[in-house]
């Protein structure tokens, strides 16, 4: 292999991605790809919206409020106190709701049906982050509940939960589906293949301008859409938490390691689907087999887990999910990262992977003929 | 060094369907023509030839390479196929250029190499618009300039001239004929008999996915046997020659012209045929000339196929 050889099949490879990208950026068939990679960027700028509007209501308690109240204040009011303790720790609520009913008596005294007016009331007070609500029924209190407000550190397992299942497993699983199985499927269909074909270039060249093609793609579109998510996911943090977060709290870091998983799974689910494109005629029956092994990995042995993306990009994820109490344990399977390999390992595991698969779809290039009649 | 297209024993078939079958041809440099009604084999013989589709049994070779190495094979080659498709957006220049930058060569020299063949096949003042809004004749010259863009030793044009024009057909014909005259290899398929019967060197008839005959379409007429050869004379006492062929077994059948200058007569016996034709010229009659009447692609063609596809 000469050096002057390597220079004409760059210079090949680079023809083909510009050849392509302007196909595979604005093809129509592949609008959905843009829906599905803008749809957690959606649901964090709402979740975003949804925040700051509670927070404002929160900020308009605490200055109704006749203290300025700390999280220890909130702590301290507990069930059995009365009204005047709730008061002389807290101060007069800032938001009151007052209502009677009537309750059997039930204690012998009175007659049968009989009954007795109670007294309800309820506070809301703040600290400007969380929110207590303390129950009262005829002067004591009966219950009290505290609602933690937003923080980073509580919302990136909300983060990781939607990278994790939607992103990850749909988002990226399908687009990557979309764009690499049309690279040659594609051409076929439109019978425009053989332009290519009848080029001087070799078969496995053409492969990888393609596959080049489809990475950059898939990058762009889900790179920005991972930024967008965590500019959405932080937008209404104020610039203190934010600063805390990113800075102190490995934000940041946890932010590029997402960025680095988006591109290793559009490495190893787009290395997949360019072989799949090339050996099926029908997209749907090789994308459901590579879904259910991807989704049943937790429950393969350990050799088999090995030939799965989602195995390693698992293993990457900065942030675990917690399993909460009371969860069956096949779906407690399916959240844990049960057999976690180190970063290394797994970065090594799906270029491996993706190296396995690319060299499958080589050979697969070269058998392929231009017989558009039979597809 | 080869100097020949050469299939060794190539047989195709797609599933049960069989494409062609135990072919063996050795194509020697100039035009030649691959003649067959609709499925008898021709643009699968193109697509092996070309690498694009991969022959069941046997070995196709062009010139010193393999079909099955674009890389070197589409350095000294060129296909015009008939697939009406090109990749999307793209106008008539970009088309031939991005095929030149496929080829490993650099901006500049591909775009002067763009021009020149689509100066060639006469589609400069539409080169800027998109391929889709083309006429059938203009997609098929850009397709054409796609096959030249690069200079090719050998040159596979699948019906090059389908949807040309008059002017054009003679236009890319004397440019087919050009091409051989320098040494290339032209191998076309076609209907059109007599357009064939003009520009070919050698023809290769196909039938049900077999060689039915190759070679120059003299040689390949004087082998079959079946029809007698019709030969056209003019000369000055027809009745007379008629009759001295007639007496020596010479002729099978006779028809005097009716301005009384000339004659047509089938003979199984060429050979024989022309020495007494000869010895009568040497004893007196006039012949002003001789011409076989039937020598042509398309008899050939009806005799060996049948002449239900063949255009006229």
């Amino acid at each position: 292999m000469t050096r002057e050889m390597m220079s004409v099949w760059w210079a090949q490879i680079r023809a083909v991605v510009r050849l392509e990208m302007r196909k595979t950026f604005f093809a129509k068939r592949g609008l959905w790809i843009y829906l599905v990679a803008a749809l957690p960027v959606l649901i964090f700028m709402a979740y975003a919206v949804a925040t700051a509007s509670e927070q404002n209501h929160r900020m308009s308690v605490v200055r109704q409020g006749e203290k300025r109240l700390t999280y220890q204040d909130l702590l301290a009011v507990k069930s059995g106190m009365t009204q005047e303790e709730v008061i002389a720790i807290l101060g007069k609520p800032p938001i009151r709701f007052h209502w009677t009913d009537r309750r059997p008596t039930g204690d012998g005294t009175t007659g049968p049906g009989s009954t007795v007016e109670v007294s309800h009331e309820n506070y809301h007070y703040s600290d400007g982050q969380n929110d207590l609500f303390v129950g009262l029924v005829n002067g004591e209190v009966e219950s009290i509940n505290i609602q933690e407000g937003s923080n980073p550190g509580q919302d990136s397992i909300m983060f990781a939960e939607v990278f994790q299942f939607f992103f990850l497993r749909l988002a990226i699983f399908f687009g990557c589906l979309g764009i690499f199985m049309n690279l040659f499927r594609g051409e076929i269909l439109d019978r425009s293949l053989h332009f290519y074909f009848l080029a001087p270039i070799r078969r496995e060249v053409l492969m990888a301008g393609k596959f080049l093609t489809g990475l950059l793609a898939t990058c762009v579109i889900f790179v920005t859409s991972e930024v967008l998510q965590t500019v959405a996911f932080l937008w209404h943090f104020t610039p203190g938490a934010r600063d805390v977060y990113l800075y102190h709290n490995h934000g940041l870091e946890h932010a590029a390691v997402y960025v680095g998983v988006t591109v290793l799974a559009c490495v190893g689910y787009g290395a997949f689907f360019l072989v799949a494109g090339m050996m099926f005629r029908n997209p749907i029956l090789p994308a459901a087999a590579i879904l259910l092994w991807e989704w049943i990995n937790p429950f393969l042995p350990a050799v088999l887990k090995q030939f799965s993306v989602i195995y390693y990009l698992k293993s990457l994820c900065p942030v675990d999910i917690p399993s909460p109490p009371g969860m069956s344990p096949v779906v407690a399977l399916l959240v844990s990262n049960s057999d976690p390999v180190s970063a290394p390992v797994a970065v090594l595991g799906i270029l491996i992977v993706a190296c396995i698969a690319l060299y499958a779809s080589s050979l697969q290039v070269r058998r392929m003929e231009i017989n558009y009649t039979t597809e | 060094m080869s100097d020949r297209i050469v299939f060794a024993d190539v047989s195709k078939f797609y599933g049960e369907i069989l494409g062609v079958n135990r072919v063996n041809l050795s194509i020697p440099p100039g035009i030649t023509s691959l003649v067959g009604p609709n499925g008898s084999g021709k643009t699968t013989l193109m697509n092996l030839m070309t690498g694009l589709v991969k022959p069941s049994r046997g070995r196709v070779q062009v010139l010193d390479y393999r079909t099955d190495d674009p890389e070197n094979l589409f350095r000294i080659l060129g296909y015009s196929t008939q697939f009406d498709a090109f990749p999307k957006g793209l106008t008539g220049f970009q088309f031939i250029y991005s095929y030149l930058r496929l080829s490993g060569r650099d901006a500049q020299t591909a775009e002067q190499m763009a021009w020149r063949v689509i100066e060639r096949v006469n589609l400069v003042d539409a080169a800027k618009r998109n391929i889709a809004g083309y006429s059938k004749g203009m997609r098929q010259r850009i397709r054409l300039a796609q096959a030249l863009a690069h200079d090719p030793k050998v040159l596979v044009l699948d019906e090059p001239l389908n949807g040309l024009d008059p002017l054009a057909r003679s236009e890319m014909i004397a440019l087919f004929r050009a091409s051989a005259a320098q040494g290339c290899y032209v191998i076309i398929s076609s209907h059109i008999l007599h357009e064939v019967d003009v520009i070919s060197d050698q023809v290769i008839l196909l039938s049900n996915g077999y060689v039915v005959a190759e070679g120059q379409i003299s040689t390949v007429r004087g082998e079959i046997q079946d029809h007698p050869t019709q030969i056209l004379i003019r000369c000055s006492r027809p009745r007379e020659l008629a009759a001295k062929m007639l007496e020596e077994e010479l002729t099978i059948e006779v028809s005097i012209h009716k301005d009384e200058r000339g004659l047509l007569l089938k003979t199984r016996d060429t050979d024989r045929f022309y020495l007494a034709l000869n010895e009568l010229a040497m004893n007196g009659i006039d012949i002003e000339s001789v011409a076989p009447a039937d020598d042509d692609v398309l008899s050939v063609y009806e005799y060996l196929i049948g002449n239900e596809e063949a255009v006229r």
